[in-house]
């Protein structure tokens, strides 16, 4: 049979078979790609296009608000909207101009705006661009609408709610509340280094900076939540029929708002406090409850708004503030130390007494000076014959030099020390100096061979090497008035849920109860009521009859300052001039309060400190704690603090009258 | 009497291959469905059904004339497809700094897409007239690599990369099919290194070399260049890793709906497929396109002549090139070139020459009883 040479396809058959086979496993390459795609690390994959589509948005937790003895509130959380942007996704042409026209925002917004975006996105390399930031804080309720209706319209732009921090009464007490501000990197890293912290910050997050705010961190925050929410590639969301199936079973956690905490400040006690001090720039005082150390009111002046410092200081702002000669960011309660003067006294009078190196009656002549190892140590004047009670209520610094010739720096040191002296009180909040009381042992470590009789003469007066806070006379006297139980301060009574729900109440600490006798504590309190009683008195100028108030003056000397270039004559007088002190408890009878006062370069104590002193206590038995009525703070329902306070009660002080010479 | 005894085969349609070439489509289309619910042009699988009947139509009246009349008109064919080719660099339409089409009206037509058809037909008709029992020397290959280089040349100036290379590989495939000597064979294989590296410094674009690098990138740190050029092939591997074993259900991907794969109509439906498919849905699908192309050399091993084999050899390099291609693209295996699936992929051009082809194969197949000893 002919067969065309066209019909010739013996060339071709033997060559199907490698063909078969190629293709055969080229297709075998693609199903064990498939294999390893899908199969083998298929949830790997799963997972990144979960990713893809599915953004988790973070729902702030609603900080604790933090209120007052009384339940008024002093800082809480105001609702406020933040417009974001994933810069990746916006687009820079139509989106924005549209976003521009929504807001209504003018050129100069709309640039800054576009170049924190451009910044972001300049580099396509640079995975911030994917990350969330803030374009728009505090919104307008009209942009805030605007952009809501227009979502679809804003690629990569969203909305979040975060709750803005509000303190109602701006600078009365902010040094107690504190303020907060944006975390920084140690702050992130230190709680990603603590496993106690679950909810770790993110760049962007408010951290409390001072005060309450800051001690009370942890409980004030919350647990934030999180939406899951389908978005596309160009982060645009997606509505709920498109992207069923695709999100999680749990696409949504509610956030867990932090504790609200109740302080034992009494706002209108530290209202009428800050008003008392309003006469001195810079000046504070402490007010403490001496029955269980809690603190009814806190002042140090200037202050600072806290929603200035939360919301964020203007450069100028911040400028004046670091150049106002009174130091408006320090809490002069805790974090100052000062000279005591002679506020301390009544200290280096128990050291003698109870080491029986005098006895009250005693007699010490006053020439207005006393000479020692060829020094002169001097007095304001010359007092003549001095009893310890004369020489605590005229402030005898002669009497005190023999006292404590004879008994020596470091019994001294002892005794002031069980008061608290030279410790940290552990109030909790803000940072706290510890103050100093000097001993033979440290002036031999730190000035080998330099110790002479002279440092304990001054040490007796509370000068020389003694330091002490405002928190730590407030505890001491507040001992001295008690009975002599040392509280340990503190300034949160509770700490609750939301709700209103206990979930810590905070009972008063005793540090530790002095081993001072009651009758040298009577002697003492007698004497401290005369300060402002007796004619002699060095408050008695400040006396008011309808004022039950027993307290020491101080006039604490500070280190001599040569006039600098640019003082006024005024500056150079105003910081030459002496701290003025005045520690006290109220009233004589059955005391509740303990007040110290301090004015920076006031003067002389009995002048300048003591009246702030009587004003303050004048006011509270007017105002806050009316005379024969409902006790202190038995009036707020869940209280059960007077019954606490029970085990030191007996041991109160009873009339210092009876006393008297 | 001898008529009687000898049983007499007749011409039989294929139902075969219709029956896989209508699943592919149909499976294709349902895809499409898919990609477009929510971009906004939920109509395009629509109109990829009307270019799969109107192709199939098409294809169905090119299946039952005998293509011994083809074979008569095989150079027409050919040198039509390269005046085409000319006309289009001339007054063809520039889209996205290429010039692939004729625009009349709504359509737009790719010579470039029927030329790999032509070629096929062009290469059939030399080599039916050409046969070499006894081995073929290069020279015997001379003017085929003259008709295929042609053909490229005009497409790489569009210019058309993948569609150059397909031209390329279908030539390569028909020349598997013939028996090339040994010595043939070894100089081959020497000169292909040096022509490779001339096309890269010569003939390839910026952008193509940023599409192969990228792809190079991907293979040497996968997570390198997530954003950049390498964007389609890592988000393509999610779409398909994620569907798994059973895939994430109908319409329930995140690769086209969502937009993480911008072309995914074009070049990436089979991410698509797979990942609402899962591993079941992806490996069916690609065992059809294996059945596709081994029916395609079954039916070229039964052709009564040359130009019947080489026709369905063609035609069935065409298909398992595209696929390799596209499938190596999306699965992460080769470079991101945007070669379409058959059947699978929108468009019309594309649809309408994968239709010829499946004619042709239809016709090889259906005539291949029909000896012709009078030629």
């Amino acid at each position: 049979m002919y067969i065309s040479p066209r019909n010739e396809l013996s060339e071709f058959r033997r060559r199907y078979r490698w063909m078969r086979l190629f293709v055969f496993l080229t297709f075998l390459i693609f199903v064990s790609r498939l294999v390893y795609l899908q199969l083998v690390h298929g949830d790997e994959y799963h997972e990144k296009s979960m990713n893809n589509v599915i953004r988790t948005v973070s729902l702030p937790a609603v900080r604790g608000r933090i209120f007052d003895s009384k339940g008024r509130v002093m800082a809480t959380s105001m609702p406020s909207h933040t417009l974001v942007a994933i810069p990746h996704y916006v687009d820079m042409g139509e989106g924005f101009a549209r976003l521009v026209e929504l807001l209504g925002l003018d050129e100069q917004e709309a640039e800054a705006i576009a170049a924190k975006l451009n910044d972001y996105r300049k580099d396509s390399k640079d995975m911030r661009r994917f990350q969330q930031i803030a374009l728009l804080e505090s919104m307008a309720p009209e942009q805030l609408a605007a952009v809501k209706a227009h979502q679809d319209e804003l690629a990569g732009i969203d909305v979040v709610d975060e709750p803005r921090r509000y303190y109602p009464y701006g600078e009365v007490a902010s040094h107690v509340i504190g303020y907060m501000n944006e975390v920084n990197g140690d702050d992130i890293v230190h709680a990603n280094d603590n496993e106690d912290i679950a909810d770790k910050y993110r760049a962007g997050d408010l951290i409390g900076r001072k005060g309450i705010e800051r001690s009370f961190e942890a409980e004030l925050r919350g647990i934030r939540g999180w939406r899951k929410k389908v978005v596309d590639a160009r982060g645009l969301p997606l509505s709920r029929e498109k992207v069923e199936g695709l999100l999680p079973d749990a696409s949504m956690q509610e956030p867990s708002p932090g504790y609200d905490i109740t302080l034992t400040i009494d706002v209108a006690l530290q209202k009428l406090t800050r008003q008392a001090l309003s006469g001195h720039p810079s000046s504070s005082a402490v007010i403490m409850n001496i029955h269980d150390g809690s603190i009814l009111a806190a002042v140090s002046r200037p202050s600072i708004d806290s929603n200035k410092m939360t919301n964020g200081l203007t450069y100028a702002e911040h400028e004046t503030i670091n150049e106002n000669p009174y130091r408006p960011r320090i809490d002069k309660t805790v974090y100052e130390n000062y000279f005591p003067g002679s506020v301390f006294k009544p200290f280096t009078a128990f050291a003698a007494l109870e080491e029986g190196i005098v006895t009250p009656e005693d007699v010490f002549n006053c020439s207005g000076f006393h000479e020692f190892g060829g020094r002169i140590f001097k007095c304001t004047h010359s007092h003549g014959d001095m009893t310890m009670y004369d020489a605590l209520v005229q402030s005898c610094n002669v009497y005190f030099y023999n006292l404590a010739e004879m008994t020596g720096m470091d019994r001294i040191a002892r005794y002031a020390g069980e008061f608290g002296f030279g410790q940290k009180t552990g109030v909790g909040y803000n940072t706290e100096a510890t103050g100093h009381i000097p001993t033979r042992e440290w002036y031999d470590k730190n000035f080998p061979g330099q110790f002479r009789i002279g440092h304990t003469l001054n040490a007796s007066i509370g000068q020389g090497n003694t330091k002490v806070t405002l928190m730590q006379v407030a505890a001491a006297y507040s001992a001295l008035a008690n009975g002599g139980t040392l509280y340990q301060p503190q300034v949160v009574k509770s700490i609750e849920t939301p709700d209103g729900e206990v979930v810590k109440e905070f009972q008063p600490i005793i540090k530790r109860r002095v081993t001072v006798s009651k009758h040298s504590m009577d002697l003492v309190m007698e004497a401290l009521a005369g300060v402002v009683e007796d004619e002699e008195g060095t408050a008695h100028s400040a006396y008011n009859e309808s004022v039950s108030i027993a307290g020491k003056t101080g006039t604490a000397q500070v280190v001599k300052q040569s006039r600098k270039k640019g003082d006024t004559m005024a500056d150079f007088y105003y910081r030459n001039r002496d701290h003025a002190w005045f520690a006290s408890v109220a009233p004589i009878e059955n005391p509740e309060i303990a007040i110290v006062v301090l004015v920076e370069h006031g003067g002389a104590g009995g002048e300048h400190a003591a009246p702030v002193g009587v004003e303050i206590a004048r006011r509270y038995f007017d105002e806050i704690a009316p005379r024969h009525e409902a006790p202190l703070l038995a009036d707020s329902p869940d209280n059960n603090q007077t019954d606490v306070r029970v085990p030191v009660e007996d041991s109160a002080p009873t009339t210092a009258s009876a006393h008297k010479r | 009497m001898a008529g009687s005894l000898v049983y007499r085969k007749r011409d039989e349609f294929d139902w075969i291959l219709f029956g896989v070439v209508f699943l592919i489509s149909t499976v294709g289309i349902l895809n499409l469905y898919s990609t477009g619910t929510a971009s906004g042009s939920p109509e395009l699988y629509l109109t990829q059904l009307y270019w799969v009947v109107l192709g199939g139509i098409g294809s169905f009246i090119v299946a039952i004339i005998d293509y011994k009349h083809y074979e008569r008109y095989g150079y027409l064919a050919y040198g039509g497809g390269v005046l085409l080719l000319i006309l289009v660099l001339m007054f063809g339409k520039e889209v996205g700094g290429s010039v692939r089409w004729f625009a009349i009206g709504e359509f737009r037509f790719q010579p470039s897409e029927l030329m790999k058809v032509l070629l096929v037909v062009g290469l059939a008709k030399y080599l039916h007239h050409d046969p070499k029992a006894e081995g073929r020397k290069l020279e015997d290959m001379f003017i085929p690599a003259l008709m295929t280089g042609l053909a490229m040349v005009l497409i790489l100036k569009e210019p058309d990369l993948g569609t150059a290379l397909l031209c390329l590989l279908v030539f390569l495939s028909i020349m598997m099919l013939t028996r090339l000597t040994v010595r043939s064979t070894i100089t081959l294989l020497l000169t292909t290194p040096i022509v490779a590296i001339l096309g890269w410094s010569y003939l390839l674009k910026d952008y193509q070399k940023q599409r192969v690098v990228s792809f190079w990138n991907l293979f040497v740190d996968p997570e390198a260049d997530k954003l950049g050029a390498g964007w389609h092939a890592n988000q393509s591997m999610i779409a398909i890793g994620s569907g798994q074993v059973t895939g994430k259900g109908y319409l329930q991907g995140t690769a086209g709906p969502h937009h993480f794969l911008p072309e995914c109509r074009t070049d990436f439906p089979f991410s698509v497929f797979a990942e609402e498919q899962g591993f079941l849905g992806a490996a069916g699908l690609v065992l059809l396109y294996l059945f596709l192309v081994m029916w395609c050399i079954r039916i070229a091993a039964q052709s009564r002549d040359r130009f019947g084999s080489v026709i369905a050899v063609g035609i069935g390099s065409i298909f398992f090139w595209h696929v390799v291609i596209n499938l190596g693209m999306v699965m992460g295996v080769m470079p991101v070139v945007g070669i379409t699936l058959p059947l699978f992929s929108y468009g019309g051009s594309s649809v309408l020459t994968f239709m010829l082809g499946i004619g042709l194969l239809m016709n090889v197949s259906i005539h291949r009883f029909r000896r012709n000893y009078s030629a």
